[in-house]
């Protein structure tokens, strides 16, 4: 499931080389939007879902558009700093509409837990990663398929070039921030029946989700998915035979060893030195 | 002037608050203040001056902290022997975390260091033994708020002033050199790694003692004081204070600390006031606070001023012993063999072969992507060949990083000239008569007095080596605000700081008018006159060429196509139809 939120990663730094550091926080707007929506309004839930998709469009493309455009290119950490200052500020605006405090988002796959020997499991757990799989093929299919896919991609080789060639180079960047929120709105979306609906929920969930995006290799979609499977398993091991606390602090030891031994990755390309 | 008044001014007030007033909330608020400076001065260190961002320094400031705690409260050390553990504690850690995180950059540093902070704060919560859990340490010893209030006064101006020292040191200049320009500073034979270490130990330093003192401050510490939160705060305050400005960590935590107090009504939005600050800084404040006062003119590092009488050439540093080698009976000083690198199953160089004599100026020519520049980038070390034996002075520089190839004498200039910006022309050069040779970091630190003649030496064969390029009247400029063509002079004046076996210069010429092409053709024939350095010269103007060249190597797809004097070389088939197309 952070494979999905990682995914997400992999795909503006694919295009543009940034990252949405307030990823973690789509995931929370994605989630407090369809509980609005659904509890709160009462609304069907396809309803929920897809007021709750185009929300997240509408704030990939912000924070492209306040964060990110401005800095694209220039060799200077600031679009990193500007997308966590909108993720605080996005976190700030959620506690003061939705309140401080967590909810339960009631899902109908979430009644009665499907018993496989003495293990449960709810229908949901099992929805997550089906789903995080299947978008992970349609976005390779995207990237190696259309022509408006491989568009991104030239973006990512070389901006300068991709732009003489006609491509609209902050259009592209924008889509594929917007289309890297999408993502975390559908995480949000899953998940919020799994965890408590919370405004405080972005920080943790981003992190993990950059965590993994590091280990699988950002430049790589198959790696990202499979390291959020096996972040998933490790954390879950942890939690149960150690205690919850520290399933955080082997996940990220976990991270500082393999940028320690492969900084580029499990699955990454292994980046060539520009002179 | 100003800046000195204002600092004399800054001094008196805060001397002057425990005279005016009792109340200890102002005292608390000043000292807090105190910590903020001492902790974003050292993080200036690092993000300032050396460009790498850090988001894990609370947990660095936790170390601090925990140990003055565990010091003062279960072993019962004296204030400064707890303060003392927590600077060695905060070092060793911050080296250790630096050498396993420096190795990526950029954006995975940042997450390194938010992971490092996360565990930091997880241990803190877990290892209920020794740090007491989620409740922390209480019961510590602690001075009255009026002793603490000097401790921390003093520290703090401390602080900055080594900031300033280091910043005027060779250590400094380095620093700014690998922010600018990563791939320069290690062909001048800097190791980006080293340096970046070093920065990151001395932050760590820095926000160890702020810890300790925290603890100090209130008698109690926990971990919530310690979270993703409070380091996102120290960058914060560095930023809209000035990055790399010595008075910006000052500014920047007068603002922060303050401006909450003032707004405590508004505690609710507290998050989105630090978002918006944030982006308001980073869009309209590049340079924090501090660069807007200084009427935002951009402000090279400080300048040592001129160079007192009498010091001028009294002292040149003595080149580096470098052996002249073991196998010296042929004057051959380097040797390529076979060389072939591939990109991606395109072929750059194939099976390359390179003779080059000591005392000649040695040109490689080639059409457009003939693999020019790629030899070069091979023969420095920044691309590793695929196959074939590489040779200086008789000893193999194969799979050498380019620093360690740098320091064995190969210098060089880029094809678009990597001039350091944030410091001056003679300080661009200065890094370049340093090269590795940084000193102690400690001596930089405090700048201390028998630093002074070794700095100015390194002055004095800066401005020499400048004045050989004619750029002597520019020494103060600020080098990015040169033009294109006297870049270039400059990145040959610091090639040649480096007391360089071997030039290789990466068209020099391209760009510059027909009469800075005949001052480069003076300087390349006194170079070898004065018994100079060897010369690589790829370039693309025939008329130098052949007029400065004893040997010339033709490369076209990669491979030579001809090796030999200019004569012989102008009239070969083979490089005319390379060049013309021709099949006459």
């Amino acid at each position: 499931m952070y494979g999905l939120v990682a995914l997400g990663y992999h795909i503006t730094w694919a295009t543009s080389r940034t990252m949405n550091f307030s990823q973690g926080h789509a995931v929370m707007v994605g989630a407090v939007v369809a509980y609005a929506v659904f509890v709160g309004l009462g609304w069907p839930f396809p309803v929920a879902l897809l007021v709750s998709l185009a929300a997240l469009a509408l704030f990939g493309a912000l924070v492209e558009r306040i964060a990110v455009r401005p800095f694209f290119l220039r060799a200077s950490p600031a679009w990193l700093l500007a997308t966590i200052a909108v993720g605080i500020i996005a976190e700030n605006v959620a506690q003061l509409t939705f309140g401080k405090d967590a909810r339960a988002f009631p899902s109908p796959l979430m009644k009665k837990p499907i018993m496989v020997g003495s293990v449960g499991f709810y229908p949901q757990e099992l929805l997550v990663p089906l789903v995080g799989l299947l978008l992970m093929g349609l976005v390779q299919l995207f990237y190696h398929r259309t022509a408006y896919g491989k568009q991104l991609k030239a973006v990512a080789w070389n901006p300068e070039a991709a732009g003489l060639m006609g491509i609209n180079i902050p259009r592209a960047v924008m889509a594929s921030y917007a289309l890297s929120a999408l993502l975390a709105g559908v995480a949000g979306v899953l998940l919020a029946p799994l965890l408590n609906v919370a405004p405080q929920m972005g920080t943790i969930i981003g992190l993990k989700a950059f965590a993994v995006a590091i280990i699988g290799g950002l430049t790589s979609a198959p790696g990202i998915v499979v390291a959020g499977l096996g972040y998933g398993l490790v954390e879950s091991f942890t939690a149960g035979y150690v205690s919850t606390r520290a399933r955080e602090i082997v996940g990220f030891g976990l991270v500082i060893l393999v940028l320690v031994v492969r900084p580029w990755g499990l699955l990454g390309e292994k980046p060539a030195r520009r002179v | 002037m100003t800046a000195r008044l204002g600092w004399i001014a800054l001094a008196v007030a805060t001397a002057a608050v425990p005279l005016l007033t009792s109340n200890t909330y102002y005292l608390y608020l000043v000292v807090s203040v105190g910590l903020l400076t001492i902790v974003t001065a050292g993080l200036n260190v690092l993000v300032g001056f050396t460009g790498q961002t850090s988001l894990g320094h609370a947990g660095l400031y936790a170390f601090g902290a925990y140990t003055a705690a565990l010091c003062a409260a279960r072993a019962g050390l004296p204030e400064w022997v707890a303060i003392a553990a927590a600077l060695v504690v905060t070092s060793v850690v911050g080296a250790g975390v630096a050498a396993a995180a420096l190795r990526v950059s950029g954006p995975y540093l940042a997450m390194v260091t938010i992971a490092f902070g996360l565990i930091v704060e997880g241990v803190l919560i877990e290892w209920g033994a020794v740090t007491g859990g989620p409740g922390g340490i209480f019961n510590i010893p602690k001075p009255a708020l009026r002793t603490h209030y000097w401790t921390v006064l003093v520290a703090a101006a401390l602080a900055l002033w080594l900031t300033a020292n280091l910043r005027r040191s060779a250590w400094g200049r380095a620093c700014l050199a690998v922010k600018s320009s990563e791939v320069a500073a290690e062909s001048l034979g800097l190791s980006a790694y080293y340096v970046r270490i070093a920065a990151f130990t001395v932050s760590a330093a820095f926000a160890g003692v702020a810890g300790a003192l925290f603890t100090f401050l209130n008698g109690y510490i926990s971990p919530d004081s310690f979270t993703l939160q409070t380091s996102i705060l120290f960058l914060l305050a560095l930023i809209f204070g000035g990055l790399g400005r010595i008075a910006g960590p000052v500014a920047g935590s007068i603002a922060l600390t303050i401006l909450p107090e003032l707004l405590t009504k508004l505690l609710d939005y507290r998050l989105i006031l630090y978002g918006s600050l944030l982006l308001l800084s980073i869009y309209w404040l590049p340079e924090g606070i501090v660069g807007a006062l200084s009427g935002g003119r951009k402000r090279a590092a400080p300048h040592p001023g001129p160079l007192p009488i009498g010091e001028r050439g009294a002292r040149t540093l003595a080149p580096e012993g470098r052996g002249q080698g073991e196998g010296q009976s042929d004057d051959v000083l380097l040797t390529a063999r076979g060389v072939s690198l591939a990109f991606g199953g395109v072929a750059a160089l194939a099976d390359v072969n390179l003779s080059v004599r000591r005392g000649t100026v040695h040109a490689v020519i080639g059409p457009n992507g003939a693999g020019k520049t790629s030899l070069l980038n091979v023969l420095s070390g920044f691309y590793a060949p695929q196959a074939g034996t590489i040779e200086l002075n008789g000893v193999s520089i194969m799979r050498q990083s380019p620093y360690a190839i740098a320091r064995r004498g190969i210098a060089r200039t880029f094809q678009t000239a990597q001039v350091f910006s944030g410091l001056s022309v003679r300080d661009n050069v200065a890094v370049g008569v340093a090269g590795r040779r940084l000193g102690s970091l400690l001596v930089a630190l405090l700048g201390a007095p028998g630093s002074r003649p070794r700095e100015l030496a390194l002055q004095s064969r800066a401005q020499a080596l400048l004045e050989r390029v004619n750029l002597g009247d520019v020494g103060h400029e600020a080098a990015d605000a040169l033009a294109a063509g006297l870049r270039r002079k400059l990145e040959i004046a610091r090639a040649l700081a480096t007391d360089p076996l071997l030039l290789m210069l990466d068209e020099p010429a391209a760009g510059l008018s027909p009469a800075e092409i005949a001052a480069l053709d003076r300087q390349l024939v006194e170079l070898r006159v004065r018994g100079g350095p060897a010369v690589v010269l790829v370039e693309h103007h025939m008329d130098l060429v052949m007029a400065v060249s004893d040997r010339i190597t033709v490369l076209d797809y990669g491979r030579v196509i001809a090796d030999g004097a200019p004569d012989g070389v102008r009239r070969d088939p083979a490089v005319i139809e390379a060049y013309l197309g021709a099949t006459a």
